[in-house]
């Protein structure tokens, strides 16, 4: 439950924190918002006054990757830090009342902030059937929109929540849709990716922490400052792209040699993320640099855009029985205007006999018509 | 858990032929720093992690920065190391989290790095400690 | 869908069909015209003389009678230049070999980056000179009809498009998925045309010029 004298500074304080941690707290954390060094004293400012805010989190399609994602064993403390300078007032795998107890806080936080808190989500929303995704016996549908109605903001964490993601996949068997879809009238940050870079999701937390506000938004409702660059533009393997030499199959001489994975499937160049630059697991590396290409996890139905190992230029042409009515219809169209042709042929040769003209060699159908 | 990533990647058998080139254009930012330093007294700092680095870059600016005389270590919410560089006024300020993973790293151009210096708030609390450890109000 | 899914799938699915279509239908009319039987008596007989005859002219029409080669020197030789360098460029170019291999099932390496740029460049070039040629020539202008146009059209925009996709240019702003989509589809709309305009002279062009040999070698005709 949030306190009332919840400022950040007063809870890390508590916690034991000193001044030089808070500063160390504060650098960590402008640089984790892509801010340059600069604006740190800004971002001090601005997180001495900051309240810790209350956050709800629902989660409904999901697989938990994103929660995962978030508080690894091995997450950063500061990350985990951003965590208790939260107020995570409902959680379900991180919360340790369960049942009609946790149901009671959420509500009691919800309306304690009414207004005021962060709504979390993550998982996308079956609108096919309200059974397929309850909580405490309520449909997702119903808990999204009540707990959006007192939210100032909505967090769409992961593809699923900001586009449908897998559940979307086709056919879409539990008619799956993202928060968007549903809920119209509140500012929504999709932060997509399956699962999203743990230090994206605190950064987005932090900004809005911080100063108050939402991050800039793409056309796609993402923070421009994470999701406006392709993962192509900032490949280090751009340089093999730019010249030609690509890894043609995995453990080859190409892909020894770092090459780039463009013929092995790779969507990097239409797929917007931070992969390439802030990277995974705290800056070890991230998939082309492991040696797979990126799958495109940040982009709307990117389950459904071709095979992951199918480079992006490889044509879907159907199927060879798609060739063969193709060429079967044009035999029949070809058919019919050689008969109609013929029959023209026919006609004309009968007239220049009747007029008495030498004929030689095929008389072509045209050159008849431009005579009458 | 091994907490230094770059020997499991050193371990596979991909040799990355072509870098990045950051590393020289960096340095001479430095360079234009540490002359803004002497002539304005101004400070600079620069975030590493800003800078989409290959693999094995950052090893080789910090190779190419390396040590000097002065080396602090601060422990506050994980350890922080800052080392003055081979380059007088240039200094590495490394931010660990409390499970030794890196939490940021910076270069500054400056004579003293800021958070090397006690913070008034610090000094206020460690007094009143003081003071209640003396019996003195 | 975005307009890239849309290009990369059905947009390019339908063309292609459109194009199979079209080319079937045109070479299987040629093929079914009546053609009056020659009842002259064979020059050369023999199991092969008229495919060879064929051939032949086939290989005699590719290049201009010498008579006539000092007047249309520079669009032979143009005209040579930029077909083999667009069909370089499709063939050879790293991105590209993907597509082809998902089609035909095999595929072959592709040429350095650096050497194909300049090709396209080159081609793009001669394509650019030999269309403004053709606006402003006294002669060409005047024989030079929509056919004509659409075709040379179709044919130097999968170029600019392509290279604007390639160097990640961004005219008007546009995003990059959006240049590789308008890519995509002028690819599409040539494919579409293909079979209907002046471009399927590669088709009835040999079909005729194979014909024409085996006819006159029959005559004892060497042309």
């Amino acid at each position: 439950m949030l306190q009332d004298d919840a400022r950040l500074i007063d809870y890390l304080r508590a916690r034991g924190v000193s001044r030089r941690g808070f500063l160390k707290f504060c650098a960590a954390m402008t640089s984790a918002m892509a801010l340059p060094p600069a604006m740190l004293p800004r971002v001090v400012q601005a997180l001495e006054k900051a309240r810790r805010p209350s956050v709800i989190w629902l989660p409904f399609q999901e697989c938990t990757g994103c929660t995962e994602s978030l508080t690894r064993a091995h997450g950063a403390t500061l990350e985990q830090l951003i965590f208790e300078a939260i107020s995570l007032d409902y959680q379900h795998t991180l919360q340790a009342a369960a049942g009609e107890a946790a149901e009671l806080a959420k509500h009691e936080a919800m309306q304690a902030n009414w207004g005021e808190y962060l709504l979390v989500v993550d998982g996308s929303i079956p609108l096919g059937n309200p059974a397929f995704c309850t909580v405490a016996g309520r449909s997702s549908v119903d808990l999204l929109t009540e707990a959006a109605k007192g939210a100032k903001a909505i967090i769409a964490v992961g593809t699923c929540a900001s586009f449908g993601g897998i559940p979307m996949a086709n056919p879409n068997p539990t008619q799956a849709v993202p928060v968007s879809e549903i809920i119209r009238d509140k500012p929504i940050v999709n932060v997509s990716g399956c699962p999203p870079i743990p230090v994206v999701i605190t950064a987005v937390l932090t900004q809005i922490l911080t100063f108050g506000k939402l991050p800039e938004l793409d056309a796609l409702g993402r923070p421009k400052v994470f999701y406006g660059q392709s993962i192509h533009d900032r490949c280090y393997r751009r340089p093999f792209y730019e010249r030609g030499q690509f890894a043609e199959s995995f453990d080859d001489e190409g892909a020894r040699k770092g090459w780039c994975l463009y013929k092995l499937g790779c969507k990097g160049p239409v797929t917007y993320n931070a992969c390439a630059t802030v990277k995974w697991n705290n800056g070890t590396s991230f998939p082309i640099e492991a040696g797979h290409g990126c799958i495109g996890c940040a982009e709307p139905g990117f389950w459904d855009r071709g095979g992951f190992y199918d480079a992006m230029s490889v044509a879907h042409w159907g199927t060879a029985q798609d060739i063969a009515i193709a060429a079967g219809a044009g035999i029949a169209v070809g058919a019919t205007a050689a008969v109609l042709a013929r029959k023209k042929q026919a006609d004309a040769g009968r007239d220049q006999h009747h007029s008495g003209l030498a004929a030689s060699g095929p008389i072509p159908a045209e050159r008849n018509k431009e005579q009458t | 858990m091994n907490s230094s990533a770059h020997s499991a990647l050193q371990d596979i058998a991909v040799r990355i032929e072509h870098s990045s080139g950051n590393i020289d254009p960096l340095l001479h930012e430095i360079r234009h720093a540490l002359s803004l330093l002497l002539n304005v007294g101004a400070a600079t700092c620069i975030d590493l992690k800003s800078i989409p680095l290959a693999p094995g870059e950052e090893a080789q600016i910090m190779e190419a920065l390396g040590n000097g005389e002065a080396r602090a270590m601060i422990t506050s919410a994980g350890r922080s190391e800052i080392t003055e560089t081979r380059f007088p006024g240039v200094w590495l300020v490394s931010h660990f989290n409390e499970q030794d993973e890196i939490a940021g790293r910076f270069i500054e151009i400056t004579s003293i790095p800021q958070i090397l210096c006690s913070q008034t708030a610090d000094i206020e609390d460690g007094l009143a400690r003081l003071k209640t450890q003396l019996g003195v109000s | 869908m975005t307009l890239l899914d849309f290009a990369r799938g059905p947009g390019f699915f339908c063309a292609f069909m459109i194009m199979i279509v079209g080319i079937v239908w045109r070479v299987s009319g040629l093929l079914m015209f009546r053609w009056r039987r020659d009842l002259s008596k064979a020059r050369n007989p023999g199991p092969f003389t008229a495919v060879m005859g064929g051939l032949r002219t086939v290989a005699m029409r590719s290049v201009p009678p010498h008579e006539l080669e000092k007047n249309i020197t520079f669009q032979h030789f143009t005209g040579y230049a930029w077909h083999i360098g667009w069909f370089v460029t499709f063939l050879f170019l790293g991105a590209h070999l993907p597509f082809i291999r998902s089609i035909l099932g095999f595929s072959w390496p592709n040429l350095p980056n650096g050497i194909l740029l300049v090709i396209t460049a080159i081609t793009l070039g001669i394509l650019l000179t030999l269309y403004i040629r053709r606006l402003f020539h006294p002669v060409l202008r005047v024989i030079t009809d929509a056919d004509d146009h659409i075709s040379v059209l179709l044919t130097i925009l999968p170029l600019i498009t392509g290279i604007a996709a390639f160097g990640h240019w961004s005219p008007l702003g546009a995003r990059y998925e959006s240049v590789l989509a308008i890519h995509l589809l002028s690819v599409e709309a040539l494919m579409v045309w293909l079979p209907f305009g002046k471009i399927f002279h590669f088709a009835t062009g040999l079909l005729t010029r194979f014909r024409l040999g085996a006819a006159f070698i029959r005559r004892g005709v060497r042309a």
